[in-house]
C-alpha cells in the first residue's frame, strides 16, 4: 500500500472516527467535540494537501482497490480509492471548506444546545463528501451518495424542534430521492449491461462499446440523481427552502458539498455521457433554462440566503453546461472557485445574519452592517468574484465556461449563457447594496424596537472569541478567491478535454463582451438599489406579476402541489381506504366471524355436567351403530 | 333351571329393584340403600357365575365401605331438613330419553357382535386369579395399589379445609 | 346358561344407571349412577370371559381392577363433594355452572 493510498483512507477515516466518537462519546461535552471534529478535518485536509501535490501535480491516476464480495461471473464488489487529479482536487476543496465551515461554526453555533450534535453531523457530512469523491467504485460512490443526502437532511433539519426546518429536510430528501431513483436505476442498469463497476473500467467500456440503447439511458437516469443532487431544471425547489438550516450548513451544502455531488459526478463519468450526445444536449438546456430562471428568482428575493441560494443553483447550472459541452477542465474549475467564493458568501452573510437577528436584507442594512468589517469584506469579495469581475476567481472561472461553450455550442445557447452572467452581476449587486446601503428609515424603526436587553443577550452569547472564530475563515476564504482564479491552467492541463491554456490574462471578445454585460449589470444595480435616493426597487420588482411570478420560484412548488403531490395524496388517500375498508375489513370480517362462531359454539358449553353427559352417550351411541352398520367391528 | 339359573333370576332382580330405588327414591339415604341393595343383586350375579371370590369382594368393598362413605359425606354436607325441588318433567324425560339410546345402542352392539360359542361355565378358582395377578398383571397390580393410595391422599387435601378458608371461619 | 341373559341384565343395570347419571341433581346420587354403570361393566366382562371359556381368569382380574379403581374415584368422588359443599353450600349441579362458556 503505497502512501496516498493511506493518506487517502486517512482522509476518510478520520471524519468517520471523529463522527463516531462525537455521536457516540461527546454529545455533552461540545468544546470537545468541536476540537474532535476539526482536528479530524485537519487531518483530511493534510492527507488531501499530500494527495494533491503526489498525485494531482505530477499528474497521475491510479485505482488501488480491494475484492469485497467476489461474485460468480459477475464484477463482484471491490472498494478502493480513485486517484487522480479530478478526485485529490475535490477532495482538497471539500476537506478546505468543511474545515473553514467548522472554525466558522465555532463561533456562529456558539451556546445552541446541539452544538455537539452539529459538528458531529458536519464530520458526517465531510466523510460522506471525501467518500463520495475518492469512491473507486459506482456502488461505493452509491453509498457515499445517499450518505451526502442524509447528512443534508441532518443538518438542513438541524433545528429540527421547529416546523419549518423539519419540512425542508424532509422535502431535500424526498426530492434528491426522487432522482437517486433514477440514479440507482442508472448504476444497477449500468453493472448490468456492463458487468464492472470500478470507475476507469466503467468508461472504458462505455466509450468503446457499440452506440445502443443502453449508454444513453444509462445517462439519463444518472442525470436525474445528478438533476436531484444539484438543484437544477423541474427538481431545484428544495435548494431555497435548505436555507432554513444553519448557515454554515447552507455554506457547507452550497459550496463543495452536496450540490457540488451532481455536478462532480458528471464530471467524474464525463466520457460515459460524452458517449450520449442527445442526453448532453438535453442537459445542456435544461441548465440553461435553470440558470436564467434561477437568476430571475434571485432578482426578488429579499431573503438574503434565498438570494445566494438562487445564485448557487444558477452557477451550477453553468458548470453543468460547460460539463455538457464537452469541457470537464471549465466545469470543474468553476466548480472549484465556486466553491470558495459561495462558501466565503455564505459564511459572510451568516456574520451579517448572526448581528441583525435577521435573514431579510433590508432588517439587515437597518442594523450597522458596516460595523461588521470581516462580514463587509467576505460579502463584497464574494460579490465580486460570483460576478465576475477581473481579476477575482469567478472571473477567470466563468471566462473558461464560457470559452468552453463558445466552442463547441455557440448560438442562442451561447448568447443566453452571456445573458445570465449580466443577471448575475446584477442580483449580486443588488444584495451587496440592499445589505450594505442601508439609509431607510427602517434603520430607526428597527432600533427602536430592538430592546436593550435583546442587544444584551445577544452580546452575551457572541462574544469576541466567537467573533474572530467567524473571521478568520472569511478572511482566508476571501483571500482565496484572489488566488483560485489562477488555477485555470492547472485544471485545463489536467483535466480533459487538454486545452492549450492561453493564461489567466488572455482576453478575446467573448470576455470583453462578458466583462461589458457585468458591468452594465453591476450599473443598473447601482441605478437601482446604490446611488444615493435610489427606489430601491428592482425592475423586476415593479411588475406584481413578475415579482410574484419569480418569487414563487416559478410556481413550481404550486404546480407540484396541484399535480404530483395532490396525486400521491390521492393515491395515499386510496390506499388508505383500501387499508382500512378492505385489508381491515376482511381481517375484522375474520375476527367477527370467529367471535360469533364461538358464541355458537359456546352454548355446548352450558355448565351442565348432565348436558356433557349426555352428548358424550349420543356420540358413543352414535358411532356404536355406525360402527356395526358398516360392520366395523372385527 | 339349575340352581345357578334361580340365583341369577333372584339376584338380577334384586339388583334391578335396588337400582332403581337408588335412581329413582328422592331422599338421598333411600338411594344409598339402594345403592347396597344393587351392589348385592350384583354380588349374587358374580355367585351364579361361580366367581365366589368376587362376590365377596363386591359385598365388602360396595355395601361396606363404598355406602358406609357415602352416608358419611351426605351427613356431613346435606341439608337433609330442606325439602328438595321437585324433579323437572322435561329433564326426566330427556334423561330418559338418553338412557334409553345409550341402552339401545349397547344393546345393537351386543346384539351384533360376534361372540365366541357358549361352551357351559368355567368355574375359575380365586388363587388362580390371585396367580395371574401377581405373575401376568402385577404391574397392573401395583398401579391399582398406588391409585388407591394416590387417590386416598387426593380425597384428604381436597375434603381438608385450607388453612386460609379455616382462618376465614 | 346364555351369555345373552347377563349382557341383557348388564345393559339394563346400565340404562338405568345413566339415566340416574342424567336426571339427578345431588353429586351423591349421581356417583351411585356412576357405580351402577361400572357395576355392569363387570358383570359383563366376568359374564362373557366365564361362559364363553376365552380366558375365566382374565375377567377376575379385570372385575377386580375395577373395583379398585370404582374404589379411588369414590374416595376422590366424595371428597371433592365435601369440599363443592363447603365452598359453595350446594351439591346440585344444576347450580354449579360456572364454567359456562
Amino acid at each position: 500500500m503505497t502512501g496516498t493510498v493511506l493518506a487517502a483512507l486517512a482522509a476518510q477515516a478520520a471524519p468517520l472516527l471523529a463522527c463516531a466518537l462525537i455521536l457516540i462519546f461527546l454529545r455533552g461535552r461540545p468544546r470537545v467535540a468541536a476540537g474532535t471534529a476539526i482536528a479530524a478535518l485537519t487531518v483530511s485536509f493534510a492527507a488531501a494537501a499530500f494527495l494533491v501535490w503526489q498525485v494531482a501535480v505530477p499528474n497521475t491516476a491510479s485505482v488501488s482497490q480491494t475484492l469485497w464480495l467476489p461474485v460468480q461471473g459477475g464484477a463482484g464488489l471491490a472498494f478502493g480509492v480513485i486517484l487522480d487529479p479530478l478526485a485529490v482536487t475535490m477532495a482538497l476543496v471539500v476537506a478546505a471548506i468543511t474545515l473553514a465551515v467548522m472554525v466558522y461554526s465555532t463561533g456562529y453555533m456558539r451556546g445552541d444546545p446541539g452544538f455537539a450534535r452539529y459538528f458531529g453531523f458536519l464530520a458526517l457530512f465531510g466523510w460522506a463528501m471525501l467518500g463520495l469523491v475518492l469512491a473507486s467504485n459506482l456502488l461505493q460512490l452509491l453509498v457515499f451518495w445517499e450518505l451526502v443526502g442524509l447528512a443534508s437532511f441532518l443538518l438542513i433539519g438541524f433545528w429540527f424542534e421547529r416546523e419549518a426546518p423539519a419540512a425542508a429536510a424532509r422535502k431535500a430528501f424526498l426530492m434528491t430521492r426522487v432522482g437517486d431513483v433514477g440514479f440507482l436505476l442508472g448504476v444497477l442498469l449500468l453493472i448490468r449491461a456492463l458487468g464492472v463497476a470500478t470507475i476507469p473500467d466503467v468508461l472504458a467500456a462505455a466509450t468503446s462499446s457499440a452506440p445502443g440503447f443502453t449508454v444513453p439511458l444509462v445517462a439519463f437516469l444518472l442525470l436525474m440523481g445528478v438533476v436531484g443532487k444539484s438543484a437544477q431544471g423541474p427538481l431545484f425547489t428544495w435548494l431555497p427552502d435548505a436555507m432554513e438550516g444553519p448557515t454554515p450548513v447552507s455554506a457547507l451544502l452550497h459550496s463543495a458539498t452536496m450540490v457540488a455531488a451532481g455536478v462532480f459526478l458528471v464530471a467524474r463519468l464525463h466520457p460515459l455521457f460524452a458517449a450520449a450526445p442527445g442526453v448532453m444536449q438535453g442537459l445542456l438546456w435544461l441548465a440553461l433554462v435553470t440558470a436564467l430562471a434561477s437568476a430571475t428568482m434571485a432578482m426578488v428575493a429579499n431573503d438574503i440566503k434565498r438570494v445566494l441560494a438562487y445564485s448557487s443553483i444558477s452557477q451550477l447550472s453553468y458548470m453543468l453546461m460547460a460539463l455538457a459541452a464537452g469541457s470537464v477542465a471549465a466545469g470543474f474549475f468553476h466548480l472549484t472557485t465556486h466553491a470558495g467564493f459561495k462558501a466565503l458568501l455564505f459564511l459572510s452573510s451568516g456574520i451579517f445574519i448572526h448581528h441583525a437577528h435577521s435573514n431579510d436584507m433590508r432588517e439587515i442594512a437597518g442594523h450597522e452592517p458596516l460595523s461588521q468589517k470581516a462580514g463587509v469584506i467576505g460579502l463584497v469579495a464574494g460579490s465580486l468574484a460570483l460576478a465576475g469581475v477581473i481579476p477575482f476567481a469567478g472571473y477567470f472561472s466563468k471566462e473558461m465556461v464560457l470559452g468552453a461553450m463558445g466552442e463547441r455550442v455557440g448560438g442562442v445557447v451561447l448568447a443566453l449563457a452571456y445573458l445570465g452572467a449580466g443577471l448575475t452581476a446584477y442580483y449580486t449587486f443588488r444584495m451587496v447594496f440592499l445589505t450594505l446601503r442601508g439609509q431607510t428609515p427602517r434603520r430607526q424603526e428597527a432600533r427602536d424596537i430592538a430592546p436593550a436587553a435583546h442587544v444584551a443577550g445577544h452580546e452575551e452569547h457572541f462574544s469576541a472569541a466567537a467573533h474572530a472564530a467567524m473571521a478568520w475563515p472569511v478572511l482566508a476564504l476571501a483571500a482565496l478567491t484572489l488566488v483560485l482564479g489562477y488555477l485555470g491552467g492547472f485544471f485545463a492541463t489536467r483535466l480533459s478535454p487538454a486545452l492549450p491554456h492561453e493564461g489567466p490574462f488572455h482576453v478575446g471578445g467573448g470576455a470583453l463582451v462578458a466583462l461589458a454585460l457585468v458591468a452594465a449589470g453591476i450599473a443598473l444595480a447601482w441605478y437601482e438599489f446604490g446611488r444615493a435616493g435610489a427606489l430601491r426597487l428592482g425592475f423586476a420588482e415593479r411588475v406584481p406579476a413578475l415579482k410574484s411570478f419569480f418569487g414563487d420560484n416559478w410556481y413550481l412548488d404550486r404546480l407540484y402541489k396541484a399535480t404530483v403531490i395532490r396525486w400521491t395524496l390521492a393515491l395515499s388517500r386510496a390506499a388508505k381506504w383500501n387499508d382500512h375498508t378492505v385489508l381491515d375489513g376482511a381481517s375484522d370480517g375474520v375476527a367477527q366471524g370467529t367471535v360469533w362462531g364461538g358464541r355458537i359454539l359456546s352454548m355446548v358449553q352450558n355448565g351442565f355436567v348432565q348436558a356433557y353427559v349426555a352428548v358424550a352417550i349420543s356420540v358413543v351411541a352414535a358411532l356404536g351403530i355406525w360402527l356395526t352398520r358398516t360392520g366395523g367391528l372385527p | 333351571m339349575n340352581w345357578a339359573g334361580a340365583v341369577f333370576g333372584a339376584s338380577a332382580a334384586t339388583a334391578l329393584v335396588g337400582a332403581v330405588c337408588a335412581v329413582g327414591l328422592k331422599s338421598i339415604f333411600h338411594n344409598i340403600l339402594g345403592f347396597a341393595l344393587a351392589m348385592l343383586g350384583v354380588a349374587g350375579v358374580f355367585l351364579s357365575l361361580g366367581s365366589d371370590f368376587l362376590a365377596v369382594v363386591f359385598v365388602l368393598v360396595y355395601v361396606g365401605a363404598v355406602a358406609i362413605a357415602m352416608v358419611y359425606a351426605v351427613m356431613l354436607s346435606v341439608p337433609l331438613d330442606q325439602p328438595a325441588r321437585p324433579r323437572s318433567r322435561t329433564k326426566v324425560a330427556g334423561a330418559a330419553l338418553f338412557a334409553a339410546i345409550g341402552a339401545a345402542a349397547i344393546w345393537l352392539v351386543v346384539r351384533s357382535a360376534a361372540w365366541p360359542p357358549a361352551t357351559g361355565r368355567l368355574d375359575v378358582a380365586a388363587a388362580w386369579a390371585g396367580y395371574r395377578f401377581l405373575r401376568d398383571y402385577v404391574l397392573a397390580f401395583e398401579l391399582i395399589s398406588v391409585l388407591l393410595v394416590v387417590a386416598m391422599m387426593g380425597a384428604v387435601m381436597v375434603a381438608r379445609r385450607s388453612r386460609a378458608s379455616a382462618e376465614e371461619r | 346358561m346364555s351369555p345373552a341373559l347377563y349382557l341383557g341384565f348388564a345393559t339394563l343395570l346400565f340404562g338405568v344407571g345413566l339415566y340416574g347419571l342424567l336426571q339427578r341433581r345431588s353429586l351423591v346420587a349421581m356417583l351411585i349412577s356412576l357405580e351402577l354403570m361400572l357395576a355392569a361393566v363387570s358383570v359383563n366382562v366376568v359374564a362373557l370371559t366365564t361362559l364363553t371359556g376365552h380366558d375365566a381368569s382374565m375377567g377376575q382380574v379385570v372385575a377386580l381392577i375395577l373395583v379398585g379403581v370404582a374404589a379411588a374415584e369414590t374416595a376422590i368422588g366424595l371428597s371433592l363433594f365435601v369440599a363443592i359443599h363447603r365452598a359453595s353450600h350446594s351439591i346440585d349441579v344444576e347450580t354449579l355452572s360456572e364454567l359456562k362458556g
